[in-house]
């Protein structure tokens, strides 16, 4: 529904004479944060047994440089109902890892990060998703009539309230597109979710879907404290034009027990998740 | 309070009884017939005198005697009449307009500097049609939104949005009224145009502050907008053909000379070209202004007035959207005698839009309307007595949305949003008392009260608490559910009263200055919910109530009035200051769309405001103009309160939205000849704060922002130049058409000035970027004008 207003009043605010550039803006610096990235994600038809967790730092806004991994530090992730640990180790660059993970949807777990001293924790019961229906194609859908977009077909549950995440990635694009929903107004519903390409209009280049392209598709059933902390990152990942909500300091569940004001950034989820992809004819 | 009312007019109607004599009437312009408002009327000589009041009509009180009763007011001849005052009688004026233009004035002061400087009415602008249209008209058409823009305290939130704030105050809390209707949104095309058709205005009376005790409901000010009331002489039409929309007016005498009408129409038809350039896309507005008066007799008047406006745009076949507001008064003018003046109100307004998603088969409608009955005396004790009262309620529905399936294949469910009513009652008294000839005051006391109605249910939060600090997280989150609480129709779910006391001086120093402080305070009932960057046309109004308090506002001005040159310079030099209590302010992630329970999303702040306003003024000669320079600063503090935790903003003190700290404006006119006008608006204000990122963080593949504090940064200065041009061509002097060409160019040195700035990932390089969105660059316009 959101989605809805905010097409509306971006489409008013280019509808008048405006224009746009890219300028140099002086911004602050704040103080450097532990960035958690502890995505388990359970990709229905595995064990779900290989799982990543990253660690960095993060940097200035307008800092190019990539090499932020945290390499020193200690994390587990223990089942709260049974005990079991999952110790993750490092690999390089910020990456550890565990290969024996056992996931259970509806369960509680915590994660444990040490790092410079400080420990910080967090709390995810693991949810489930819905498998996809269909995957098809059309035209008509979408914003714009004449492109091309995929649509995922999928059936709410109605007895809970369900909280998506949509990740779509054209192949050969750099950057993935991130999409959340809830099933507020289609509880129940058999429902159609289309993604197509936006335009852009400093380029000359056909972004829009053609035959033959690839798109990857992964469908997550995420916890409704996960779809709060997605839905504002998504929206100010999209940058904070005229009618966009004032943006804010984005904290996640990662919290920091030996000094609160220190937090991370990131979040601790657990999600079950439908990875495939689909083809435009 | 009505056994006090009584008291007090008997009062002083007793200590004015000795062998005084009253002179009542209308003064009416002679061209037309339009009722003068705000034209002083007054016993040369003397300090006696009156201000006609929205129907023109006035009232002195003098001693026995003889005495040249004369009228004046801005752009007309004055004129006098010789009257002996040995009974109580009745002189109507109809008053020429001034035949030199070379002497055209630009002022926004009240009438005669004389009267403005003992009037204890403080930071009140008032703009006559004609002036606002002196002033360069820059988007093709004259705005009196844009004009108001100009004034010291008053700025807007960037381009490309509607409204405008006052003194640090939030577009919501001003108070607009066409013809005593509220209008809850004021622009067109999101603040291209504002919704007044300057050729069915009359004229406009802006209150930053020391705001009557008769108006209520808002706390920042009132901007008061009376629509003409039609020719009553001859039949006119007036209007102008412009590159992005055209208006037409038609006025003339009804009813065999008892009465007038006026319907004024506008409408854009930037639709026509997309049309012919063959785009899915539509964008447009109109809207339509009615007025018409009829006289039962010399006490009793009729008028009734409306105005219907729309916005629609079109994108493809996917979605379309229109809003708009519409309004309707019937209105009683009944004189009881020469100095007891009352008027009857009954207004209907209403603001309402639609969206129509027709790829998913649904729409989403959402609208408020109210209902408002008024009644206002006057009563002319003595000449330096003059008592104000009156009671008004209001009745409002409030229907946030709802989302209806517009096909059986629609994936939508229906879904509606809980409707709610709420009655706001009023009761004023003021007095405008003359203690001294040096010293005049105005002072009053309103009630008002507010019931939010049943006919919905409430949910219940543990603890009472809709939204609970997650003290772990470190965040705001809604509060949990134990149930609900049906309420009845008719039933009253909360209720609230507040007295409103309102006061102010003058004091005159000498013939050319005086000194005037004031003091106000006032309560708002209604708020409207918006968490974005600038307030948008899909916003939607609230109303107080078991969760949401009423917000409180208590103003303090002090001003310096002065005259130069024999008038003509004038300064006005004002400072203020303001603290408002109970104001919403939006917890990180607050989801307003949609949203059944807004109180899970909000928090009761506080704000505060405060400046000094300077305004110097040309009143006279070929050129004329002003400079006005505003330092102010506006502020908001939400602690966490029944909510727990610090509350937004870590509880500190930040700057609001509105916040401007330097803020200069400059406009003039120049005549060069009877042909020629030239004019030029200048303008430069301090950058709206806003949040920018101060880091950043890989997450999903993707750079993620961090953001700062709220409104801890600032967009670039914004400034621009606008320019005009006045064409007259020789008019043959038995034709009755009249007309002319007026030329503009807004931002004449094209500046890009940022509406908005957003920091994004480039898609195809992987780097942060700043993008700028400007929207109004360079706009030349030309316009063709006429009167016949």
């Amino acid at each position: 529904m959101k989605i809805y207003f905010k097409l509306i009043l971006l489409l008013l605010t280019i509808s008048l004479a405006s224009c746009e550039d890219v300028i140099d803006v002086d911004v602050q610096n704040g103080v450097s944060r532990l960035v958690i990235e502890a995505s388990l994600d359970w990709e229905k038809g595995t064990t779900g047994s290989n799982q990543t967790i990253k660690l960095s730092k993060s940097t200035p806004y307008f800092d190019t440089t990539t090499n932020t991994g945290v390499t020193n530090a200690s994390v587990r992730v223990v089942n709260d109902n049974d005990g079991t640990e999952f110790v993750f180790t490092h690999q390089g660059d910020g990456a550890y890892t565990t290969n024996n993970f056992i996931p259970v949807v509806g369960e509680s777990y915590t994660l444990e990060v040490i790092h410079d001293g400080e420990t910080y924790s967090a709390n995810e019961t693991l949810t489930p998703v819905v498998d996809i229906d269909a995957i098809t194609q059309s035209v008509e859908s979408g914003f714009n009539d004449e492109d091309l977009e995929v649509n995922i077909i999928f059936t709410d549950p109605e007895a809970e309230e369900n909280y998506y995440l949509f990740k779509f990635q054209k192949e050969g694009d750099l950057l993935p597109t991130l999409e959340d929903g809830d099933d507020e107004f289609v509880n129940g519903n058999k429902v159609t979710w289309w993604f197509e390409k936006e335009e852009d209009d400093d380029t000359d280049e056909i972004e829009a879907f053609m035959p033959g392209d690839t798109v990857s598709i992964e469908f997550y059933g995420i916890s409704e404290a996960f779809s709060n902390y997605m839905q504002i990152l998504i929206e100010q990942a999209e940058g904070a034009g005229l009618f966009s909500t004032t943006p804010v300091p984005l904290k996640g569940n990662c919290i920091n027990t030996t000094n609160a004001d220190n937090y991370a950034f990131g979040y601790f989820r657990l999600t079950q998740v439908v990875r495939t992809s689909y083809t435009f004819q | 309070m009505k056994n006090l009312v009584l008291l007090f007019m008997l009062f002083t109607a007793i200590l004015s009884a000795q062998d005084n004599y009253t002179v009542s009437g209308i003064v009416k312009e002679a061209s037309n017939g339009e009722t003068a408002f705000g034209a002083s009327v007054f016993l040369k000589g003397t300090r006696i005198g009156s201000i006609t009041n929205e129907y023109g009509f006035f009232s002195i009180t003098a001693p026995k005697g003889t005495y040249t009763l004369t009228v004046s007011y801005i752009g007309f001849e004055s004129m006098g009449q010789e009257i002996t005052l040995d009974q109580n009688q009745k002189v109507n004026f109809e008053i020429n307009e001034e035949s030199t233009q070379l002497d055209a004035v630009v002022v926004v002061a009240e009438e005669t500097e004389r009267v403005s400087l003992k009037k204890p009415e403080m930071s009140v602008s008032k703009l006559n049609i004609k002036t606002v249209k002196q002033m360069p008209v820059v988007l093709g058409e004259v705005d009196i939104i844009k004009s108001l823009q100009m004034l010291p305290g008053v700025t807007k939130n960037g381009e490309g949005t509607g409204g405008f704030h006052v003194r640090g105050g939030a577009v919501d809390q001003n108070l607009v009224l066409l013809d005593e209707a509220i209008i809850y949104n004021t622009s067109h095309m999101l603040g291209f145009f504002s919704v007044f058709n300057a050729d069915a205005i009359k004229d406009i009376k802006l209150y930053k502050g020391g705001i009557p005790a008769r108006f209520g409901g808002r706390t920042s000010s009132v901007l008061d907008v009376r629509q003409k009331d039609g020719n009553s002489k001859q039949l006119a039409f007036t209007g102008g053909i412009g590159l992005i929309s055209s208006r037409l007016a038609v006025e003339g005498p009804m009813f065999k000379d008892k009465g007038s009408f006026l319907i004024a129409g506008r409408s854009s038809y930037v639709n026509l070209f997309l049309a012919a350039a063959n785009e899915d896309n539509r964008l447009g507005f109109y809207d339509l202004n009615l007025k018409t008066n009829y006289k039962l007799n010399d006490k009793n008047k009729l008028y009734l007035s409306g105005y219907f406006g729309r916005d629609s745009f079109k994108f493809g076949k996917s979605f379309s959207s229109s809003y708009g507001n519409a309004s309707g008064n019937l209105r009683w003018n009944h004189i009881f005698n020469d100095r007891l003046f009352s008027n009857l109100s009954l207004i209907y307004s209403k603001y309402d839009y639609d969206l129509e998603i027709t790829d998913d088969e649904f729409d989403w409608i959402s609208s408020i309307k109210n209902y408002n009955v008024k009644y206002d005396l006057k009563y002319y004790a003595s000449d330096k007595f003059k008592l104000d009262f009156g009671i008004s309620g209001i009745y409002y529905d409030f229907d946030p949305g709802q989302v209806r399936p517009t096909s059986d294949t629609s994936p939508i469910n229906f879904l509606a949003l809980d409707r709610k009513k709420a009655f706001e009652g009023g009761l004023y008294v003021n007095a405008e008392h003359k203690i001294t000839d040096k010293l005049t005051a105005q002072y009053g006391l309103r009630h008002s009260s507010f019931s939010r109605l049943g006919g919905q249910s409430m949910i219940d939060y543990a603890n009472g608490q809709p939204v609970v600090y997650n003290s772990t997280l470190g965040i705001y989150e809604r509060g949990t559910e134990i149930g609900e609480t049906a309420y009845k129709e008719g039933e009253t779910i909360k209720s609230f009263g507040n007295l409103e006391p309102r006061a102010s001086l003058a004091y005159q120093l000498n013939e050319s200055s005086s000194v005037k402080a004031g003091y106000s305070r006032s309560a708002q009932y209604i708020h409207l919910l918006s968490n974005t960057t600038s307030v948008t046309p899909l916003d939607v109004w609230t109303a107080s109530g078991k969760y949401i308090k009423p917000q409180l506002s208590d103003q303090y001005a002090l001003g310096y009035f002065r005259n130069f040159n024999n008038k003509k310079y004038s300064l006005e030099v004002e400072g203020y200051y303001k603290t408002t209590d109970n104001r919403i302010d939006y917890i990180d992630g607050s989801n307003l769309i949609g949203q059944n329970n807004i109180e899970t999303e909000v928090l009761n702040g506080e704000a505060r405001a405060y400046g000094l306003e300077f305004l110097v003024r040309k009143n006279e000669g070929r050129f004329t103009g002003w400079v006005s320079y505003t330092l102010s600063k506006a502020e908001q503090r939400t602690l966490g309160g029944t909510a727990g935790g610090p509350g937004i903003n870590n509880g500190d003190w930040y700057n609001s939205a509105f916040d401007r700290t330097h803020d200069i404006s400059i406009t003039g006119a120049y005549k060069l000849n009877d042909k020629w006008t030239f004019g030029g608006n200048m303008v430069f204000q301090t950058g709206r704060p806003v949040t920018y990122p101060n880091g950043q963080y890989e997450y999903e593949g993707q750079s993620i922002a961090s953001f700062s504090e709220r409104n801890s940064d600032r967009l670039p200065a914004y400034h621009r130049l606008d320019l005009s041009a006045t064409y007259k061509p020789n008019r043959r002097p038995n034709k009755g058409w009249e007309g002319e060409w007026v030329f503009g160019i807004y931002n004449a040195y094209n500046r890009k000035n940022a509406a908005s700035i957003s920091f994004t990932q480039n898609e195809d390089l992987g780097i942060n970027e700043a993008t700028r969105t400007a929207i109004f660059t360079m706009v030349p316009s030309v316009t063709y004008n006429f009167k016949f």
